[in-house]
């Protein structure tokens, strides 16, 4: 992975995370499931980069962990948007909307 | 918000990082296990599924190496790389730290220990189960001027019937009883608390052996008495000794029986109680009037759980309403009230502990200005260091921290200096203080002195740190590197916050050496209050009969033999005996009435006092009026009394009092005892130098028998070297006695002064380093300007301007500077000082010859402070200044 596109990566990987955790709390590997599924399969989330991000929401308040069982009795950790991760996923999508539209934009005239 | 909630995640990653990483090694194989789930689903082989699942992963270690950098927060990092920064910073200029540091350590340290006696006396609460429950329940009587008096039995007895506020209440002697205990070895003298059987109950402490006592016991029913040990006096008199319950000692030759041992650190109502001794009250003597009349006692009660004082006094209140109805002639004036035992007990001390504390306080705030000037002029110094940061593009809040840092890692440093101090000052203090001033023989750095400590130590870090970090904030990185940093307006702008630091110091010490020089005024006041009697070359020893001394005839020629014996030792000149020596404070008082006076109209208490003919020689207490005593006012000759001038002018106010015949009752009757004004003799100071001589009656040692006494020996060589003959008389008397004590009457009157003379030391001791400090501030700020300013001084001088003009221009600056201290201290003084009024003997707390002496003391002081940086500026060499940078 090339270090120019894992920067915008991470930016959509944060908001995608964020996103799907406003369903449910959900572990680690349901997250990069999810994301597969709700893209049709498009985006394949790098597992490698999922958990730091996860961290790094966490440290940011974004989001908060605990340890729980699973429907098949086992322990994981499960993440879930606090308040203030729910008011980021606005910000942040909205924050997106702009920049596709602005890369859309000189894409046309381009 | 968010900065919370992740704080937690953050601190765990960063004080646990193992924990963590065990947490993501979970995480990643729960992964990698439902990861293999899904491809065995898709139809691969187990192990197969499970080498995908992990390539998919991609790197694990990478993925762990990622996670440990978004982990590690960078504040840490960037307080870790603070912290070695100013480290650095502080060795660099080793002077500088090393004076900061010694500074601080002082200030820090004198705080430690007065607050470790603080924290002792008054903080700490009573080492009782609820001592929140207890209150002291006193008598007061305006009539005779009592105010939380002690009580009197019958009325404690009824308080504990009839108010059902209190679970139970308690009593005790006020006095503590000394005895001599015989029959283990030599014999030793114990101090007895004589209390209720209830006591241990009210209390609820258990003892550690044995019984406590019983409420039965607070009655004598013919049995013998018990005592409980106290753990001290069960150590220290007792060996330890394990099967002492049951045993039957020996106290002033009388058998009393040893029931049970109390734990460690219980020692109410003395500190120094040795055992508890059941009070035994005869129930006879229950309706007496004497029962209700003498007030000897305090009462201790626990309130019930849920009932506040107010509604307990309200029933106190009215009990003594009844009371007053029931028993006028004991009980017409008296009144009643209750207070916290912890704050009873803590009394007088509470203010010289505070205004100690106020001391300690601002020396540390002249100490924080100090070492804030010493780092202001630093920060000066390394201006470009600084503005070179800020034009790489370090952040403004960056160098502030960066400042602040430096600063708590310096108070840091002088915070553990201090507390090695402050540990040592705690020992300094018990060995220091005045028997029994605080209560507490013991006190020491426990957990809540280390958090004062902790929270000190910052808050003056913080304090100090503020005035470079502020001006760190201000700097014009343009302006800096273009001026260097000795001049322009940063220089300034150090200058003000420097002369302001340097105005607040002198200001801090105003304000405390005032203090100092009050309580030294007083002292010295005190120190020259005639006593009444001339204490040089009299021994004054102790002596309690037991027992066995059943007759007054037995008391009289044990006494009489004594006398005759000690007055032949060689080098005594006079030897008398007096059953209270002055200033100890501890005469009993009673009512009395002159014959053919009405009842009324006079209400004061008189003491009384017995004395041998040979008193007033002995301690040259002039005669007045009349005769003393002599041989023939033996039991058997009409009852004679002395009175002293005090009651002589309040009494018979002109009258001749020669020849008068008083009785001890408020009211005579047909049993009254008469005796006849003999002569009047000098006052002496009973309780203490600074309360003034109180009205008495002395009366013959021989018609009033005391079966205590102090032998007086007045010698023309040294008193205390008197004291193994006169161990060897008692001895020689009677084996079973011993000396309660002996001391010269030169330590008493020493002992009367100690407690002023413990604060004025302390207070004074404090006053002198603040004044030390605050001068040294005032020259660091002169030395300091004359330093910046070597350039112009060296232009001045090239110009022609004369030395003296120079020297001047500092000097001046330095006046002004101690000027605007000493007014800005001044009137906080005025203010501040009167908190001291109760402490103070014939000084106003404003007194004006203080006030000046201390000011002129800190112009002259700092005069000399500025006279050395001037006199460098005006010998600068102008070629060498002009060359300088």
């Amino acid at each position: 992975m090339a270090p120019d596109q894992s920067d915008v990566l991470r930016g959509t990987l944060d908001l995608l995370i964020l996103k799907t955790l406003t369903l449910e709390p959900m572990h680690g590997w349901g997250i990069g499931a999810r994301i597969q599924q709700f893209s049709r399969g498009l985006l394949d989330v790098n597992q490698g980069s999922l958990y730091p991000a996860l961290q790094r929401l966490e440290q940011r308040g974004w989001i908060a962990s605990d340890w729980q069982q699973t429907e098949n009795n086992r322990r994981a950790k499960y993440y879930k948007l606090t308040a203030s991760g729910r008011r980021a996923v606005g910000a942040e999508t909205a924050s997106w909307r702009r920049y596709v539209e602005a890369v859309e934009f000189i894409l046309d005239i381009a | 918000m968010e900065i919370l909630m992740g704080l937690r995640a953050r601190l765990r990653a960063f004080f646990r990082p193992a924990a963590a990483d065990r947490e993501l090694n979970d995480e990643i194989g729960f992964h990698i296990d439902l990861e293999t789930d899904k491809n065995v689903r898709l139809g691969m082989a187990p192990t197969e599924a499970r080498r995908v699942a992990v390539a998919h992963f991609g790197g694990v270690q990478r993925v762990r190496e990622e996670h440990h950098d978004v982990r590690r927060p960078h504040w840490i990092d960037d307080a870790v790389s603070d912290v070695r920064f100013a480290l650095r910073s502080l060795r660099r200029t080793p002077g500088l730290t090393a004076a900061a540091v010694v500074t601080l350590a002082l200030g820090i340290g004198a705080n430690a220990a007065i607050f470790s006696a603080v924290n002792a006396v008054v903080l700490q609460p009573l080492p009782v189960p609820h001592s929140e429950q207890l209150m002291m329940l006193w008598e007061e009587n305006p009539e005779k001027n009592w105010y939380k008096q002690t009580a009197a039995p019958a009325n404690y007895l009824d308080w504990r019937e009839q108010i059902p506020a209190f679970q139970d209440i308690a009593a005790y002697a006020d006095f503590p009883a000394r005895a001599t205990l015989t029959g283990r070895g030599d014999p030793q003298l114990l101090t007895l608390a004589r209390v209720t059987g209830n006591f241990f109950s009210v209390a609820s402490i258990r003892p550690v052996l044995g019984r406590a006592l019983t409420d039965d016991e607070t009655w004598s029913n013919n049995q013998t008495r018990s005592a409980v040990l106290s753990f001290r006096g069960w150590r220290d008199r007792f060996g330890s000794d394990a099967s002492i319950v049951g045993k039957t000692i020996q106290l002033n030759g009388r058998g009393v029986q040893v029931v049970g041992v109390m734990p460690q650190g219980f020692a109410l109502p003395f500190e120094d109680v040795d055992a508890w001794l059941a009070i035994g009250w005869d129930p006879a003597d229950r309706a007496d009037v004497s029962f209700r009349r003498a007030h000897w006692i305090r009462a201790i009660g626990r309130l019930k759980p849920g009932v506040s004082r107010a509604q307990a006094n309200v029933q106190l209140q009215a009990v003594m309403g009844r009371l007053k109805v029931q028993y006028p002639e004991t009980n017409k004036f008296m009144g009643a009230g209750m207070t916290p035992l912890q704050e009873f007990l803590v009394g007088d001390t509470r203010l010289p502990l505070l205004v100690l504390m106020a001391a300690v306080a601002l020396l540390l705030l002249i100490a924080c200005a100090n070492v804030g000037n010493l780092l202001l002029i630093q920060a000066a110094g390394r201006g470009r260091e600084a503005a070179l940061r800020l034009a790489l593009g370090a952040g403004r809040f960056r160098l502030v921290r960066q400042a602040i840092t430096e600063s708590l890692v310096l108070s840091a440093i002088g915070g553990a200096c201090g507390l090695v101090l402050g540990w040592a000052g705690t020992h300094v203090l018990q060995n220091m203080q005045p028997a029994q001033m605080l209560r507490v023989s013991h006190f020491g750095v426990d957990r809540t002195v280390l958090a004062y400590v902790v929270l000190v130590t910052t808050v003056s870090g913080l304090l100090f740190g503020l005035a470079p970090a502020l001006w760190t904030r201000h700097r014009d990185p343009a302006e800096a590197l273009k001026n260097g940093s000795r001049s322009g307006s940063q220089g300034r702008r150090v200058k003000r916050w420097g002369d302001a630091l340097v105005i607040g110091e002198v200001a801090l010490a105003l304000v405390m050496t005032v203090g100092a020089g009050l309580l030294v005024r007083s002292f010295w006041q005190l120190r020259h209050v005639d006593p009444g009697f001339e204490a040089e070359g009299v021994l004054a020893v102790d002596v309690g009969l037991s027992q066995r001394y059943d007759s007054i005839a037995k008391m009289t020629t044990f006494w009489t033999q004594v006398l005759e014996r000690g007055r032949a030792l060689p080098g005594v000149t006079h030897a008398a005996l007096v059953s209270d020596i002055p200033l100890t404070g501890t005469t009993y008082t009673s009512d009395f009435i002159a014959a053919g006076r009405p009842a009324a109209g006079y209400m004061a208490e008189v003491g009384h006092r017995q004395v041998s003919a040979d008193y007033f020689a002995t301690m040259q207490v002039p005669l007045l009026l009349g005769r003393t005593f002599t041989a023939a006012d033996r039991r058997s000759a009409p009852r004679v009394v002395l009175i002293n001038s005090a009651l002589a002018k309040s009494y018979f106010r002109g009258q001749d009092p020669i020849g008068q015949r008083v009785t001890y009752d408020k009211v005579p009757n047909d049993k009254s005892v008469w005796r006849t004004i003999v002569g009047v003799v000098g006052d002496e100071h009973q309780s203490a130098l600074n309360t003034a001589a109180k009205i008495e009656f002395l009366e013959p040692d021989e018609q009033e028998v005391s079966a205590q006494n102090y032998i007086l020996l007045k010698t023309t060589g040294d008193p205390a070297a008197l004291t193994p003959a006169v161990r060897q008389i008692v001895h020689d008397l009677d084996p079973s006695l011993a000396i309660l004590s002996s001391r010269p009457m030169t330590a008493v009157r020493d002992d009367a002064l100690a407690r002023a003379r413990f604060l004025t030391t302390l207070l004074l001791a404090f006053a002198v380093v603040g004044l030390v400090l605050s001068i040294v501030g005032v020259y660091g700020l002169l030395a300091q300007l004359s330093r910046n300013r070597t350039r112009e001084m060296g232009i001045r001088l090239a110009l022609g301007a004369p030395q003296s003009g120079v020297r001047w221009l500092v000097i001046r600056h330095g006046l002004g500077v101690t000027a605007a201290g000493l007014c800005i201290g001044g009137a906080v003084t005025l203010v501040a000082s009167r908190a001291m009024t109760a402490l103070l003997f014939n000084v106003p707390p404003n007194d004006p010859l203080t006030l000046a002496t201390v000011a002129a003391l800190l112009a002259a002081t700092s005069l000399v402070a500025a006279w050395i940086p001037a006199r460098k500026a005006s010998n600068a060499d102008p070629a060498s200044a002009l060359r300088s940078d």
